[in-house]
């Protein structure tokens, strides 16, 4: 029986790997074919830039470059919500330190915006030879590593619960109702005239792109946090950092093909050339991310599949951006400002704090007790129980 | 009750001889990357050797690893911290043992 058990999991592991690497190969082919159709260059598809610009559409914040309600990033809100209904896969579940995680996914946005760019569009930067995204990778690495030193002494936001229905639905409801107002009464949005906000793919075209890469994001997994995170936990090479690297050499390839690329950190597009800054960037990206369980692009998969604690992170995420642009945080092709690298600090230092405090200041919850599994174990038979 | 580190070798010593034998696969969720951490070192410290995997699809979980054992009941998770679910593993899959 052993044998047949091992096969399977073969067989099951290779699926899993092959979803993985379609999964990274079809969003950096979407990702090129919308920067073709319009999206700005090396931003074929980057969660972080493109909630920050519904922020903007919405009015949350008052950059006229970035306001653009992205139909990418409803796509794969409702795109994972459908398949997740047709798999039986929707679970309405949250209650994980709901209010932590909007604040982490409020520092994540800040070192997103100090960057450019989410670890998505970092991948993209640097199969479009921007040289300053390797400085980000460094830094990504520096923060997941830095997020795992606490997960190793004992961080947990705690357990989540399953939730009535309706606590899952409302991200797929907003998305819904945002689409309906872009296509019908766009009137009430506000759309960039010109900056990267301005740059866009045809709707359609973008939604479509937005439903695959989300509704093969849930079906494989992806995430590019846990990715990194998982192999450094496991040290080898998990199969979700292949399909990582599959992304990063078919975007490459597409960009060389469609001589999209050019190597160098000056004159990028939509990026600046601070390396402290892009690697610390990242670093608040990577450290955020592990300690909310995934990057910005896999708390939109999550939310759509019922996660009520993905969808207050991407909540977090949207404030994030609307204080990053309102206060003049976020940074531009030209740099980081004054007040960025102070606000950066704030967030770091929260973020830090947060660490801390449910690392080492927070009793751990035992939830499992000795006689619930013994009494199921008993029930089922498979234990012999003498205590 | 005996003390923690001390409960497995309870069942070892005053189960019979066939039933200690039997080693069964199972699979261990947990809400947090450290429950599935701290639950591996523990299990290891009993001498039941435990590895940290990907969630198997089928399983999906909230913490992205879970934890792989062999043991012949699933009750050396007891003090299991953020623990998910328990799965044992058969030959038609993963059935589910103790769900929360």
């Amino acid at each position: 029986m052993k044998n047949n058990i091992d096969k399977k999991n073969q067989k099951q592991n290779l699926y899993q790997l092959i979803a993985l690497l379609v999964t990274g190969a079809l969003i950096a082919v979407l990702a090129i074919l919308l920067t073709a159709l319009g999206n700005p260059g090396n931003m074929g598809f980057c969660a972080a830039c493109f909630l920050r610009d519904i922020a903007g559409a919405i009015g949350l914040h008052g950059n006229p470059l970035v306001q653009y309600a992205r139909p990418e990033i409803l796509g794969v809100v409702l795109g994972v919500f459908a398949v997740a209904l047709v798999r039986r896969e929707f679970k309405a579940q949250g209650g994980s330190a709901p209010l932590t995680r909007f604040i982490l996914g409020f520092t994540m946005m800040i070192g997103a915006l100090i960057f450019l760019g989410c670890p998505l569009r970092m991948l993209l930067r640097i199969a479009g030879g921007d040289l300053n995204a390797i400085v980000g990778l460094f830094g990504f690495v520096a923060g997941i590593l830095l997020g795992l030193f606490f997960i190793k002494r004992g961080f947990s936001l705690g357990r989540k619960y399953n939730q009535k229905a309706v606590e899952g639905v409302h991200l797929p409801a907003a998305s819904l109702v945002l689409l309906w107002i872009v296509v019908f009464v766009p009137s009430l949005l506000l759309f960039s005239a010109e900056g990267p906000g301005s740059m866009h793919a045809p709707l359609l075209a973008a939604l479509v792109a937005g439903i695959a890469a989300g509704v093969a994001s849930f079906v494989s997994r992806f995430c590019i946090v846990g990715a990194f995170r998982d192999s450094f936990l496991l040290k080898k090479v998990t199969p979700t950092l292949m399909g990582v690297v599959a992304l990063l050499v078919v975007a490459l390839v597409g960009n060389l093909v469609l001589g999209n690329f050019q190597l160098g950190f000056a004159g990028q597009p939509v990026a600046h050339t601070e390396a402290i800054w892009n690697f610390l960037g990242l670093a608040l990206v990577g450290l955020s991310a592990v300690l909310v369980s995934g990057c910005p692009m896999r708390q939109l998969v999550l939310a759509g599949g019922g996660s009520s604690d993905a969808t207050i992170t991407i909540a977090g995420m949207l404030a994030g951006a609307a204080i990053a642009h309102n206060f003049g945080i976020a940074a531009s092709p030209a740099g980081v400002t004054t007040t960025g690298a102070v606000g950066f600090g704030f967030a770091l230092l929260v973020t830090l704090v947060i660490a801390v405090v449910y690392t080492f200041m927070l009793a751990k919850n035992r939830v499992i007790a000795k006689e619930e599994v013994a009494a199921v174990g008993e029930k089922k038979g498979l234990c012999a129980q003498d205590d | 009750m005996t003390k923690d580190s001390d409960a497995l070798v309870d069942v070892d010593v005053t189960a019979s001889a066939a039933e200690v034998h039997v080693l069964k696969s199972y699979v261990a969720t947990f809400y947090s990357q450290f429950g599935a951490l701290s639950t591996q070192k523990e299990l290891q410290k009993r001498g039941v050797s435990a590895e940290l995997q990907p969630v198997p699809r089928a399983l999906s979980s909230s913490c992205g690893l879970c934890l792989s054992f062999q043991h012949d009941s699933p009750l050396c998770l007891e003090d299991a911290t953020d623990i998910e679910d328990v799965y044992q593993v058969t030959a038609d899959g993963y059935e589910g043992l103790v769900i929360f």
